[in-house]
C-alpha cells in the first residue's frame, strides 16, 4: 500500500515538474540559456526595410519631400538620419524630419544639387509616390542633449533635423533662437511652418540680406547648446563665432565628399605592423595590403560579403560599396573596393 | 597514441576556387508555410533562420583568428574563401527573419538566447588568456569541422530533395536552401582540412563531434517546438517526434537513418568529407540558381 503511495507520488511530482519545464520552455524557447541584451540576430543595422512612398510634394523650389510608410520603421529621436537605396542601387543619407511621435511613417526632404553625384537628380526624377524605398534603420549623431537653452543655425536643407529639434526643444519648455539662412526665400522649405514660432525664428535669404550674421554667436551664454546643419563653409563660421568654451554640435554630411570616378595612387600606413605600403592607381586596396599581410581575409573582391572590412584609424574614405552602414563607414572600409579621398590612409592592420 | 594526427586524403582532386557569390532573394511573396500543408517540416527546415546567423557569424569570426596559424598557401586560400561564402549564408538567412515578424511568427525570443550562446559562451573571452585561451581557439576550430560534417549532409540532402519540389514549396526559399547546401557540398573539406592542418587530434575530434550533435539536436528540437507553438496559423500546434519520423520516411526531412549512418562515418578514422557529397552536382545548381545569378526576380 505504502509502495503504491510512494509510486503515485513520485509520479505526481514527475508530472509537475514535467510541466513546469513546459512553462519555462514557453517563455524561454533555449532555456536554460539566457538572452542576449541587444539581439543581434534579425536586428542587423545592415538590413534594408521595404518602406512605401505615400506623398510627394514640394516645400520649396528645388526640394522634394517624401512621406515613407512600413510598420517596421523602427522609432526616432530628432537629428536622426537614414540611408535610402535608390532604384539605381545609389545609397545616400538623409535626416527625417518628420515627427518622432509619429511611428511607422518617417518624412525625408531631399535638395535638387544639378551638379552632385547624381543621388539627388535621381531622386527627383524617379521616387514617385506608390514607389518602394529600402531605408536601413535610423542612426543619430546629432542628438539633441536636454537643455534649457539652445541656438539653432541652419544653412539650406540643413534645416531638416533641425525641424524636429525645434518641436522638441518647445515641447520641453527651453529657451530657443533659429538662424536659418538659404539662397533665396522660395527656394527655403518649412517656413510657413517656421512662422508660427513668431520672433524665435530669424530668416536670412541670400538674395534679400546675405549672409546670416553670426557675431551674437560670440555672446553664447555658458549652457546654451549650439546646433548647426548646412554647408561646410557655414558649420566652420559658426564654430569660430561661437566662444571656445560653448558646446557646439555640427552634423556633418558624408554626402559632401565626392566619389572620383578615377583611382588614384596613394599610401597606406599600417598600424600594427608599422609598414607604410603604395597602392598605385590600377590596384585595389586589398592587393596591396595582401602583398605585406597575405593572412588579411577577402572573398568577394567587389564589395558585397563584407569580409575585408578593416578598422581605420587616420584619412578620410573614398567609400565605394553598398554594404557598410554609414555607422561602419566612420571607422572601417572595405579594403576590396574603398581607397582613400587624399593621399594617406592608416589602417589598424 | 592515438592522438597522433594523420591526415586522409582527398578522393579526388576536385579542388575548385571558393568564392562568395552575391545573391539576392525577395521574400515578399513567400508564405509563412513555404512547404504546403507541413507546417512541422517547413517549421523544421526554418530552424536553420534561427542557428545560422549568429551561427556562421561565429564561424568568420572564430576563423578570421585562425588564419595566422595556416602554413599552407592552397588552405589559407580555401580558408579565406570560406570566410566568404559562411559571412553571405549569415548574412542571407538574416533576413528572413525580419519576413517571419512580418507574418506574424517573431523569431526575436529564440534567436536572442542563440546570439548568446554564440557570442558569449562560444565567445573569446570563455577562457581566460594564454595557453587556455589557445586551447578554446582549437576546441572552436574542431567544433566548426564536427558541424560542418553536418551542414554538408543537410546541403546535400536538400540538393537531392525531389520531395520538395513535389509538394511545390515556394521557389524562393528552396533556392536560398539548395544555393546555401550547394555551397556547403562546394566547401565541405574546408573545415576539416584546417582542423587537420592545425591539430588532427582525434581525441578532440570525437569530443567536439559528441558536444556538437548534442547541441544541434537541443537546439532543433527546441527550435521547432518553437516555432509550432507559436504558430499564428496553428493554434494548438505542437512538434513531436512521430512527426519527425514520418517526414523523414515521405522525404520532405532527411531520414532518421542518415542521420544515424553519418555518426560513424565522421568518427571513422579514415574519414574525409569529400568521399561525401557531389562537387558538380553542387556547381551545376549554382549556375542555375535564380538567387546567385543576380537576383530573384526570374
Ligand atoms: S572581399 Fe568581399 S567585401 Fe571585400
Ligand atoms: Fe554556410
Ligand atoms: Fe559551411
Amino acid at each position: 500500500m505504502s509502495r503504491a503511495l510512494k509510486l503515485a507520488a513520485v509520479a505526481g511530482a514527475a508530472l509537475l515538474a514535467r510541466r513546469a519545464l513546459r512553462g519555462r520552455i514557453a517563455r524561454s524557447p533555449l532555456w536554460p540559456l539566457p538572452a542576449l541584451d541587444t539581439p543581434v540576430s534579425g536586428h542587423s543595422p545592415r538590413r534594408w526595410l521595404p518602406a512605401l512612398i505615400t506623398s510627394r510634394t514640394e516645400p520649396a523650389d528645388g526640394v522634394l519631400m517624401l512621406t515613407l510608410e512600413s510598420p517596421e520603421l523602427p522609432p526616432w529621436a530628432p537629428g536622426a538620419h537614414v540611408d535610402v537605396q535608390l532604384p539605381s542601387g545609389l545609397v545616400r543619407q538623409y535626416s527625417l524630419c518628420g515627427d518622432p511621435a509619429d511611428t511607422g511613417r518617417y518624412t525625408i526632404a531631399i535638395r535638387l544639387i544639378e551638379d552632385g553625384r547624381g543621388g539627388s537628380r535621381e531622386a527627383h526624377a524617379q521616387l514617385v509616390e506608390g514607389a518602394e524605398l529600402p531605408v536601413r534603420p535610423p542612426r543619430n549623431r546629432f542628438e539633441l542633449v536636454p537643455s534649457s537653452s539652445y541656438v539653432f543655425v541652419a544653412g539650406g536643407i540643413g534645416i531638416t533635423p533641425v525641424l524636429p529639434m525645434l518641436r522638441e526643444a518647445t515641447a520641453a519648455g527651453a529657451d530657443w533662437t533659429l538662424l536659418y539662412g538659404g539662397r533665396s526665400r522660395s527656394s527655403m522649405p518649412f517656413t510657413a511652418e517656421l512662422a508660427a514660432y513668431g520672433s524665435r525664428v530669424t530668416l536670412v535669404p541670400e538674395d534679400e540680406a546675405g549672409l546670416p550674421d553670426l557675431s551674437a554667436l560670440g555672446a553664447t551664454p555658458p549652457g546654451t547648446l549650439v546646433y548647426c546643419c548646412g554647408p561646410a563653409p557655414l558649420m566652420n563660421a559658426v564654430r569660430e563665432a561661437a566662444p571656445p568654451t560653448a558646446a557646439v554640435h555640427l552634423e556633418r554630411f558624408t554626402a559632401t565628399t565626392p566619389t572620383t570616378a578615377t583611382s588614384r595612387p596613394f599610401t597606406v600606413e599600417l598600424h600594427r605592423s608599422g609598414r607604410t605600403i603604395e597602392v598605385a592607381a590600377g590596384e585595389t586596396t586589398l592587393a596591396a595590403v595582401r602583398r605585406e599581410l597575405p593572412d588579411t581575409p577577402y572573398s568577394c573582391e567587389q564589395g558585397f560579403c563584407g569580409t575585408c572590412q578593416h578598422r581605420v584609424l587616420a584619412g578620410e574614405v573614398d567609400h565605394r560599396d553598398t554594404l557598410l552602414t554609414d555607422q561602419e563607414r566612420e571607422d572601417s572600409m572595405l579594403l576590396c573596393v574603398s581607397r582613400a579621398q587624399d593621399d594617406h590612409l592608416v589602417l589598424d592592420l | 597514441m592515438s592522438n597522433t594526427p594523420h591526415a586522409p586524403a582527398p578522393v579526388a582532386s576536385e579542388h575548385i576556387e571558393l568564392k562568395a557569390r552575391n545573391v539576392s532573394f525577395g521574400w515578399e511573396d513567400t508564405p509563412l508555410h513555404w512547404l504546403p500543408g507541413d507546417p512541422f517540416a517547413t517549421h523544421t527546415i526554418n530552424v536553420l533562420h534561427l542557428l545560422l546567423p549568429a551561427g556562421e557569424r561565429w564561424f568568420v569570426h572564430v576563423y578570421k583568428q585562425v588564419l595566422p596559424y595556416v602554413k599552407d598557401e592552397q588552405l589559407r586560400a580555401d580558408v579565406v574563401g570560406f570566410i566568404g561564402q559562411e559571412a553571405m549564408h549569415a548574412a542571407a538567412h538574416d533576413d528572413v527573419l525580419p519576413h517571419l515578424k512580418r507574418l506574424g511568427l517573431d523569431p526575436t525570443p529564440y534567436t536572442a538566447q542563440v546570439d548568446w550562446l554564440f557570442e558569449k559562451l562560444l565567445g573569446d573571452r570563455t577562457l581566460p588568456p594564454g595557453k587556455a585561451r589557445h586551447w578554446w581557439l582549437m576546441e572552436r576550430v574542431a567544433l566548426i569541422a564536427a558541424i560542418e560534417h553536418y551542414t554538408a549532409f543537410l546541403g546535400d540532402w536538400v540538393l537531392n530533395a525531389d520531395e520538395l519540389d513535389r509538394r511545390g514549396a515556394d521557389p524562393v526559399m528552396l533556392d536560398l536552401l539548395r544555393w546555401h547546401g550547394a555551397e556547403e557540398v562546394e566547401h565541405r573539406s574546408v573545415a576539416f582540412d584546417l582542423f587537420m592542418h592545425v591539430d588532427g587530434g582525434y581525441h578532440r575530434r570525437a569530443r567536439t563531434w559528441a558536444t556538437a550533435f548534442t547541441a544541434l539536436v537541443f537546439l532543433w528540437q527546441r527550435g521547432a517546438r518553437f516555432f509550432m507553438e507559436n504558430d499564428p496559423e496553428l493554434p494548438a500546434a505542437k512538434a513531436s517526434l512521430g512527426q519527425f519520423f514520418r517526414a523523414g520516411r515521405q522525404g520532405t526531412l532527411p531520414s532518421a537513418g542518415a542521420m544515424l549512418k553519418s555518426i560513424p562515418t565522421y568518427l571513422s578514422r579514415s574519414y574525409h568529407p569529400s568521399q561525401e557529397g557531389s562537387t558538380a552536382q553542387a556547381v551545376a545548381y549554382l549556375a542555375s540558381s535564380p538567387g546567385a545569378n543576380g537576383g530573384a526576380t526570374a
